[in-house]
């Protein structure tokens, strides 16, 4: 008897072990997706959440969400509270024990790099907002590096056998990305000390990068829409102090964004929010793109 | 492999069936009361208390109480009984102005909510989604507390009806919505009380509701299946698939329901 169940186990494992091929990793957002894809190659199966036109803030539940959350061995996020809404949730439901914090399969790219907009003291007139600082820090191609090196180290925990290859991955990726952010830095260097101002603190960290300076934000406070009384504070302002262009993110209404061109003239320049994994595009061709929109204006 | 969702994914029974057990259970409150909502004529109730019930948990938030678990609830039901108080008061006051004063609550609620979180917008984000249930994420914890509410609502409405009058429907109708909008949100919760009972409109009492409910139970288990196969928004797929269940259900099963419409 006890022999039959040992070769059933043994059975089931070789089937498990056949369908299990390959690391399955679920990321929130496409530019993690991208850059774990960067890191893992083909052996990882690699799935976004989000495409480049959502706001990861809200998501609608489908199932195969579900579905892939629970087979996944590696989640990657952004964290800093982004995707509070739904991935508690998310996580609770998919019952999957090696992705839940403070496993191996959990990891937060926000831990990993030095955080902007962290709020001095948290008190109720702010909320709950952005109490762990500005969660979009994919937006500087230097933050981009800091996640990569934690995040192929954290590959090779989970995949122990295959630590050489993603050392090796990892390598390659950080020669070309170091080369390819010289170029950019070379070109961006026209950038620096340029007035902007943005809609959302969206582009916080690649303002920081460039070097650019944040006139005025059209949101008073991230999320919340302004009022009549703000909006004449901020052109009174610009009326002094004429911007270069307007920052928009693709992902929300470029109403105000618009608005605000008519009354002060300056040019809208809107940046893809993040990179198009779904399309095929890579994190460099991403940045090669923004950094094109932003050039095309000076 | 650059994956964006495939199909057989999602067709797993332990992910689809509390989201199914959650809605059978919405279905069995939400299709008597949706016929006496109906016959009332006061079709956006449902969507006023549920902005009440949000509004009063935002307050409580306001007042610095820890917006977790218990305490939400409790104040949610406190706000939305308030609520159900008030429309019963208008009712009796409004005439024929009902329907209208009820469209006016609802909109007062809601950008009350909008001023009370004015300069504190994440916050007030997690609220709602608080508050807004979406059907997928419902786990068995939740359809189990929603399966009591529900019979307690269910019992009394069907043992009591004569006797609590109409502050007793208001009352009962109150306590199902706070529930039923946090488990699968409001726009399966106004489905659920409205197409139903809109399908089942000319039958007699006993037919009518057990033909609302087919219409309800296959158009939540072919919406759960439709949005499985195709990857959609659950919720979104399941308020299409009732839609259509409740034109198809009727003419599938006319044979079996001609008696009884003569009968009314």
């Amino acid at each position: 008897m006890k022999f039959y169940r040992e070769i059933l186990f043994v059975l089931l494992l070789t089937v498990f072990t056949e369908v299990q091929a390959g690391i399955d990793v679920f990321a929130c957002e496409p530019e993690w997706a991208a850059l774990v894809k960067e890191l893992g190659g083909d052996r990882l199966n690699v799935y976004s959440a989000t495409t480049s036109m959502q706001d990861s803030h809200h998501i609608q539940a489908r199932p195969s969400l579900i579905a892939k959350a629970r087979r996944a061995d590696l989640l990657v996020c952004s964290g800093a509270e982004l995707e509070s809404g739904w991935l508690p949730l998310l996580l609770r439901k998919s019952g999957n024990a090696s992705i839940q914090p403070n496993q191996p399969g959990y990891f937060m790219a926000a831990d990993y790099i030095e955080k902007r907009d962290v709020p001095e003291k948290l008190d109720r007139s702010m909320g709950d907002v952005h109490a762990e600082g500005n969660p979009h820090i994919h937006t500087s191609p230097e933050n981009i590096l800091l996640v990569a090196d934690a995040l192929y180290e954290r590959l090779a925990e989970i995949d122990v056998e295959n630590r050489a290859d993603y050392l090796a991955r990892y390598q390659s990726f950080e020669k070309l990305w170091k080369q390819s952010l010289e170029q950019w830095k070379a070109k961006a260097a026209v950038l620096s000390g340029v007035n902007i101002v943005t809609h959302h603190t969206y582009w916080t960290y690649l303002n920081e990068w460039a070097g650019m300076h944040v006139l005025a934000t059209l949101e008073p406070v991230a999320g919340v829409s302004p009022s009549s009384s703000y909006l004449a504070k901020v052109k009174k302002q610009l009326s002094q102090q004429k911007p270069k262009m307007i920052l928009h993110v693709s992902y929300v209404s470029d109403r105000p964004s618009q608005w605000l061109a008519e009354q002060t003239g300056s040019p809208v320049v809107a940046l893809p929010a993040t990179v198009d994994f779904q399309g095929g595009q890579t994190l460099s061709q991403w940045f090669d793109d923004v950094i094109q929109r932003l050039l095309a204006v000076i | 492999m650059i994956d964006g969702g495939s199909m057989s994914d999602g067709l797993d029974i332990s992910i689809l069936a509390p989201a199914f057990l959650a809605g059978v259970i919405v279905l069995m409150t939400h299709i008597p009361l949706g016929r006496e909502v109906l016959k009332r004529g006061i079709i956006f109730i449902d969507l006023a208390i549920a902005q009440i019930a949000g509004l009063g948990v935002i307050i409580a938030f306001q007042f610095g109480w820890d917006m977790h678990g218990v305490e939400a609830q409790v104040a949610a039901v406190t706000s939305a009984l308030l609520g159900a108080w008030l429309l019963h008061v208008i009712e009796k006051k409004a005439g024929i102005h009902l329907e209208a004063l009820i469209g006016v609550s609802f909109v007062l609620a809601a950008t009350a909510s909008l001023l009370l979180l004015a300069n504190n917008p994440h916050g007030g984000e997690h609220i709602k989604e608080l508050l807004v249930g979406q059907i997928l994420w419902v786990d068995w914890s939740q359809v189990l507390y929603a399966a009591i509410v529900s019979l307690i609502v269910v019992i009394t409405w069907f043992k009591y009806k004569n006797k609590i009058g109409n502050i007793g429907f208001y009352i009962l109708f109150a306590v199902s919505i706070t529930s039923s909008v946090q488990l699968i949100g409001v726009y399966l919760v106004f489905t659920s009380l409205i197409v139903p009972a809109l399908a089942a409109s000319r039958y007699s009492e006993k037919p009518a509701l057990m033909l609302a409910f087919i219409v309800g139970v296959s158009g939540y288990f072919s919406g759960l299946i439709v949005s499985a196969f195709f990857d959609l928004p659950s919720g979104a797929v399941i308020v299409w698939c009732l839609a259509i269940s409740a034109l198809l259900v009727p003419v599938l099963l006319s044979n079996l329901f001609i008696a009884s419409a003569k009968e009314s």
